[in-house]
């Protein structure tokens, strides 16, 4: 367990102005972002690393980390008001949020909404407090091989459980490996696929990925809805719960904010899996499920509540093993070290104010975001009638500022458009790009840590299958991707039979 | 049989495995270390090779839905492609004239592109959105941007 002094040492900086300030800068930011159709929170995050370069690299994640769970509490104002969500994690928010809303009843799924995600989001830091040190102190025995076979069953789990085609998950995050390799490598200093190209030296930076397959392409998709308009919104209504209806949601918020943080924990889940999860499970539970989709409280509870359950939860491994599990921490992981910090189960001892003020500051962001999101809600809803011309134009021109004032170099902007046409076509295609990124981050982690493991056991590949912790993750690997290839082809047999 | 989308892009995965596989070959190989720079390259090569398989034989499970989604309006397109050149414009531009001019004419030309009618609002977002950001960037933040031939 952590030290007293290590949290108190966080507590300080959580509450300090300069804390205080950028967790307030974070969650703001993140809110507004998030509202934005099309938005989510790895545009979020990407767009605001190129502001944290030369900051302190405490304060760089405080702000980072609010920018995170920000997006994720105020996408749910998009998917409610305009049934268009901010991002994935808000999808099912919708489902019976938007029927509130035409029903009149806007500002009370606004206010469920903030109600639910505050709860949810407070429940699992203190539980995020419990289990980052206990599972550092685990991580500390972890070896190189540990290590590979975590990485990969990070990958395939999330290719597992993105929706859709698990082989083109998994094609979509061997690319984001292959596309990692460019460059010099660092152990043998070859020269990989540079085509003699000086620029690729050392290789594509993770922000022009980022902000290419994730902020450029979702432009690409608001061009084409830049017609829709939220001219059709119809006012908010009161923001009051009745007591029966606060009675109502308490059973959903309850379980949620535990099963949200434990999906929040698991390699690959997420906040999108959490809140679809969250959804169905209190469907199943409730006395009256006939009335989820038609706008009742439960079914807005229920999701909101789970996906920023599992946003605290992503931090888990992210702090205490430095692996990310999700495509969002991933590019966390990556503003991470480029601050210079490398998360894993060491950060806890020898950075203490960074682990635990991040934690603590926390509490502090999801207070700020119930404010933001229940009293000045009405207020802040104001930003999604900002034009989209206007916003596609400004978006586009902030991802390539970032990406320009990390380089100075014009050819990363080239790469950028390229990652950016790319990540519209895997959409076209449904090849989910958050394997690629996550893929992307730790596909150098991965081959030098296999490396390691390697020299460490003179080249036999039996040094994975003797740890019985790294064997373990390679079988749970293997199988999270060969059952479900393997159950679609059963599938189809049955189809033509 | 190359109908259904999905093999058509496999095809065209395999041929970039291919090509992959054939670079990571080239590589050149030390015989002190472990693991070579080729190794991983190669397994990755390979492994692209056996899912873009697996893609190809497996069965179409797109909805007539999911087909018409990707048919995008040519007036769409049209405005993509018309983006994607004022973008192309902007990185050459950047360092030539300088970050605020370029950005000022981006967002005023491209929000009037995309059916942005208000042009007094227009102009006033593209020259504020430039100068507020180059501010942030070059006092807050010790960033300096491109300053081109406006001499500040």
């Amino acid at each position: 367990m952590g030290s007293l002094e290590g949290i108190l040492s966080g507590v300080q900086l959580a509450f300090s102005i300069e804390g205080i300030l950028f967790v307030f800068l974070g969650v703001l930011a993140g809110t507004l972002i998030g509202m934005m159709p099309g938005l989510g929170p790895i545009s979020a995050i990407a767009i605001m690393i190129p502001l944290t370069y030369n900051m302190d690299p405490t304060v760089a994640l405080v702000l980072m980390a609010g920018v995170y769970y920000g997006a994720v509490f105020g996408g749910s104002t998009s998917s409610i008001l305009l049934n268009a969500p901010g991002i994935s994690g808000t999808v099912a928010t919708s489902f019976d949020g938007y029927p509130m809303a035409q029903r009149g009843e806007a500002g009370k799924a606004l206010a469920v909404a903030a109600i639910s995600s505050f709860v949810g989001g407070t429940v699992s830091v203190v539980l995020l407090m419990l289990f980052a040190p206990a599972l550092s102190s685990v991580a500390v025995v972890f070896g190189p091989p540990e290590y590979f076979a975590l990485m990969v069953l990070g990958l395939t789990a999330i290719s597992s459980l993105s929706d859709g085609s698990t082989v083109k998950a998994l094609i979509s995050a061997v690319l984001g490996i292959m596309a990692v390799t460019i460059g010099i490598d660092s152990q043998t200093g070859t020269t990989r696929f540079t085509f003699n190209n000086p620029n690729l030296l050392e290789g594509i930076d993770f922000l022009v990925v980022a902000l290419g397959l994730f902020a450029l392409s979702e432009v690409c998709a608001l061009i084409i809805n830049r017609s829709q308009t939220s001219k059709d919104r119809k006012s908010l209504g009161s923001l009051k719960l009745s007591k029966s209806e606060l009675k109502d949601m308490s059973g959903p918020v309850g379980r949620q904010s535990i099963l949200g943080f434990i999906l929040g924990v698991l390699p690959g889940a997420g906040a999108t899996i959490a809140s679809f999860i969250g959804y169905i499970t209190e469907k199943k539970l409730a006395k009256k499920p006939k009335e989820f989709g038609k706008g009742a409280v439960r079914g807005v509870a229920a999701p909101e509540t789970a996906n920023n359950a599992a946003t605290s939860g992503a931090f888990v491994p992210l702090l205490s093993l430095g692996i990310p599990g999700s495509g969002t921490t991933a590019v966390l992981l990556g503003a991470l070290l480029v601050l210079d910090i490398q998360p894993g189960p060491l950060l806890m001892g020898e950075q203490p104010q960074l682990f635990w003020g991040v934690i603590v500051s926390m509490y502090v962001g999801n207070l700020f975001l119930l404010i933001l999101n229940l009293p000045l809600i009405p207020y802040i809803a104001k930003i999604l009638a900002i034009p989209r011309p206007l916003l596609i134009s400004l978006v586009i021109m902030f991802s390539m500022i970032g990406v320009y004032s990390i380089s100075f170099n014009t050819f990363d902007l080239y790469l950028l458009l390229i990652f950016g046409i790319i990540g519209y076509l895997m959409r076209l295609f449904k090849f989910p790009p958050a394997p690629f990124i996550l893929a992307f981050i730790l596909g150098g982690m991965m081959e030098e840590s296999f490396r390691q493991a390697m020299t460490m056991s003179n080249n036999d590949l039996s040094v994975f299958i003797n740890k019985p912790i790294a064997l373990g993750m390679l079988i749970a690997a293997f199988l999270s991707f060969v059952v479900p290839i393997w159950q679609g082809y059963y599938r189809k047999k049955k189809h033509a039979a | 049989m190359l109908r259904p989308a999905h093999r058509k892009i496999s095809l065209i995965l395999i041929a970039l495995s291919i090509f992959y596989l054939y670079l990571s070959f080239q590589l050149p190989s030390f015989t002190n270390t472990v693991i070579d720079a080729s190794t991983m390259p190669k397994a990755l090569g390979v492994g692209l090779i056996i899912l873009s398989l697996i893609l190809f034989f497996s069965p179409d499970k797109e909805t007539k839905e999911d087909k018409e989604k990707r048919i995008i309006p040519k007036e769409d397109l049209r405005k993509i492609i018309g983006v994607v050149f004022m973008i192309l414009a902007y990185i050459f531009l950047l360092e030539r004239l300088g970050f605020l001019l370029v950005s000022f004419l981006f967002i005023f030309f491209c929000s009037l592109f995309l059916g942005y009618t208000k042009h007094g609002v227009n102009l006033i977002v593209s020259i504020l959105f430039p100068l507020v950001l180059y501010s942030a960037f070059t006092m807050l933040l010790g960033i300096s941007l491109p300053s081109g031939i406006i001499p500040f």
